[in-house]
This record gives C-alpha cells, sequence and structure tokens, in this order.
C-alpha cells in the first residue's frame, strides 16, 4: 500500500481523494433517503392495514412524501458533482 | 443517449448531455440557439397538444369508450388528488387548469424522454445515407426547462398572493403566529429564504430524477464498453432494462404529480395563507 501511494502523482492522489468523496457523500445521501423511503412506506402499509377506506387519500400523500424524501439523494449527487467538478 | 455500437469509438458519457448548437440563433448576450433540448421541447409542447385534443376534445359519449375512459381517468385524478386537496375554493377555477396542464406537459416530456428518437449528436451511415443514431434524452433532464417551469409557479403564488391578500397582507401571512418577538428576527429571514428555496427544490427535483434515471440506463449499458467484455451484454442489458421500465412505469408518473401537486399547494398557500 506505501509502496503505491509512494509512486501515485500528487494528481492521482487528488483524483482518488475526490472518487472517495463522491462516493461517501452521494452513499450517505442514499442512506438517509433509504430510511425515509422505508419509514413511508412502511406507515402507509400500516395505515392500509388498519383503515382500507382511506387508501385513495393516503396514496396521493404517500407519493408526495416519496418525492420530497428522494429529492435529498439527488441534492447529495448535485452537492457531490459540484464538488467533483469544481475543487 | 445514442449508443454507437462502433468497436474503435471511444465511450465518453458525458458527451450524451452535450447541447450542440444545431441552427445557431445569438440576439446579443442571449443565446436563443436551437439544441437537442430545444427540438424535444417543441415535440413534448406538440405531443401534449395533441393528447389534449385527442383525449378530451371531440368524441364524448355517456357511454365512454377506452380513450375518453384514459381522458377522465387523468382529469379525475388532477381533480381530486392534486387541485381540490390544495387549492382553495376561490382559485379552483382558475388555476386548475395551470396544475392540470402542467401535469400533462410534464409527464408527456418526460415520456417522450424515454422513447427511442433519431434525434441526436451522433450520425452512421446506413445504405450510403447518414441517418442519426436512436437516443434517448428528456427535455426535463435539462436544468433550464425545470427552472422555467418552477419560475412560472413561483411568481404566479407570489402574484396571486399579493392580488388576494393585498401587498401587506402577504408579506405578514409570512410571519408566523404566536412566536415570541426575539425569534422573529431569526425566523422571518429563514421564511423568506425558505421561498427561493422552493424554487431550487421544484426544479432541481425534477432535473436531477430525470438526469439520474438516463444516467443509470446509460451507465448500465455503459458497463458493456468500459470493460469491453461479451459476457457482461446480457447482464447489463437486463439491469438497464428493469430501471428503464421502473422509470417509465413509476418515476415518470410521480415525478409529473409532484411538480403538478406542490406547484398546487404552493400557490393554494399564498392564496388563503392561514391554511
Amino acid at each position: 500500500m506505501e509502496l503505491l501511494l509512494a509512486q501515485t502523482t500528487d494528481a492521482g492522489l487528488a483524483d482518488l481523494g475526490k472518487a472517495i468523496a463522491f462516493g461517501v457523500g452521494v452513499g450517505l445521501g442514499a442512506v438517509g433517503a433509504g430510511i425515509g423511503l422505508g419509514t413511508i412506506f412502511g406507515s402507509m402499509i400500516q395505515a392500509v392495514a388498519r383503515q382500507p377506506e382511506l387508501r385513495g387519500e393516503l396514496t396521493g400523500i404517500q407519493w408526495l412524501g416519496f418525492a420530497l424524501v428522494e429529492a435529498v439523494v439527488f441534492y447529495a449527487l448535485l452537492g457531490a458533482l459540484l464538488a467533483f467538478v469544481l475543487v | 443517449m445514442g449508443f454507437v455500437f462502433a468497436a474503435d469509438s471511444d465511450f465518453d458519457p458525458q458527451h450524451e448531455f452535450l447541447l450542440e448548437e444545431w441552427i445557431p440563433i445569438h440576439i446579443g448576450p442571449l443565446d436563443m440557439s436551437v439544441n437537442k433540448a430545444v427540438v424535444y421541447l417543441w415535440l413534448g409542447g406538440m405531443a401534449t397538444i395533441f393528447v389534449g385534443i385527442w383525449l378530451m376534445r371531440f368524441g364524448l359519449s355517456l357511454r365512454p369508450g377506452r380513450r375518453q375512459t384514459a381522458g377522465e381517468a387523468i382529469y379525475d385524478l388532477v381533480q381530486s388528488q392534486i387541485a381540490e386537496s390544495s387549492l382553495p375554493h376561490k382559485g379552483l377555477s382558475r388555476w386548475f387548469p395551470y396544475v392540470a396542464s402542467l401535469f400533462l406537459f410534464i409527464w408527456v416530456l418526460n415520456i417522450v424522454g424515454f422513447i427511442p428518437l433519431p434525434i441526436s449528436n451522433d450520425t452512421y451511415e446506413v445504405f450510403g445515407v447518414n441517418v442519426p443514431t436512436l437516443g434517448v434524452y428528456a427535455a426535463t433532464a435539462n436544468l433550464s426547462v425545470t427552472l422555467a417551469l418552477a419560475l412560472i409557479t413561483f411568481l404566479a403564488t407570489h402574484v396571486e398572493g399579493v392580488r388576494h391578500n393585498g401587498f401587506v397582507g402577504y408579506l405578514k401571512s409570512w410571519i408566523p403566529e404566536g412566536v415570541p418577538k426575539p425569534l422573529l428576527a431569526l425566523i422571518v429571514p429563514l421564511e423568506v429564504i425558505s421561498q427561493f428555496m422552493r424554487l431550487i427544490s421544484l426544479s432541481v427535483r425534477l432535473f436531477a430524477n430525470m438526469l439520474a434515471g438516463h444516467m443509470l440506463i446509460l451507465v448500465m449499458l455503459g458497463l458493456i464498453f468500459i470493460f469491453s467484455s461479451w459476457f457482461l451484454i446480457p447482464i447489463s442489458v437486463l439491469a438497464g432494462t428493469v430501471i428503464y421500465l421502473f422509470e417509465v412505469g413509476i418515476v415518470v408518473t410521480i415525478q409529473a404529480f409532484v411538480f403538478a401537486l406542490l406547484s398546487a399547494i404552493y400557490i393554494g398557500a399564498a392564496i388563503e395563507p392561514e391554511h
């Protein structure tokens, strides 16, 4: 490992760092959104199981929540892309 | 995304989202050139008009056929799920058409973005004729398009807010009630910033969703070219197809739905700030 790092140029190290930062940034964003999506759909299943007649009204709220949470990943993606391109 | 199936061509995924000027039009500092996104936007606009007229404008009967049922389903979805739940009664007749056409327009733009069309920068030769490669590209995978749509909603929100509540009354509605005075200095700027954050979140959500969908398909199929291995073809084609079906089946409709719903909520909240 030390031998590899010794052979790497500064530019190569910078690329390495950028790639790691991109992966970690988007990955952490996806973790948060994944938890949120699980909560939303879990609650939806519970709600429909308890009161099936409310399904129609709840579906709209569910998809709204889905899109709001899912957008978080894309903010992370955009932020990571900006960091990747600009730094 | 046009895929060039030639062994000697380099694989450059970023070129697929490059917008070359096909008909350069420059008016002063404004760049009004016709490029791929503009062509897709025209196509989407025409398709939206066609779909709207075809579904809802003629041959309506009391015993609806399949075409009329589809039109009524879309109308019912927008009316019951989007408009009536979020727009107050006095704004309903004025803003229902806007919200409905927003939904239909974005939906058609997204769908058109997943149909392979011969509109691309690359060409290949068939019987001595240069034909553009088939490619998929969504006009909504372009920040300018979604930002323009979000700007219309943004303007409509504040114009309606001022029109119904008066200028001072509308600004007062941004100040939350029942908050201790010292905290207001902190909360009011946040409230103002959040009005502009809506603009960003509304446009970036749609843009990033469509861009990420196209990128995922591109990357899945691009694995073949990156590793140049025949064994990868079944795996990556299967993965690409799964993502494609997910995008067409779910994401396309949800994003159009959410954009229209959030527009309705913002406009409705500006007309009647108490709710």
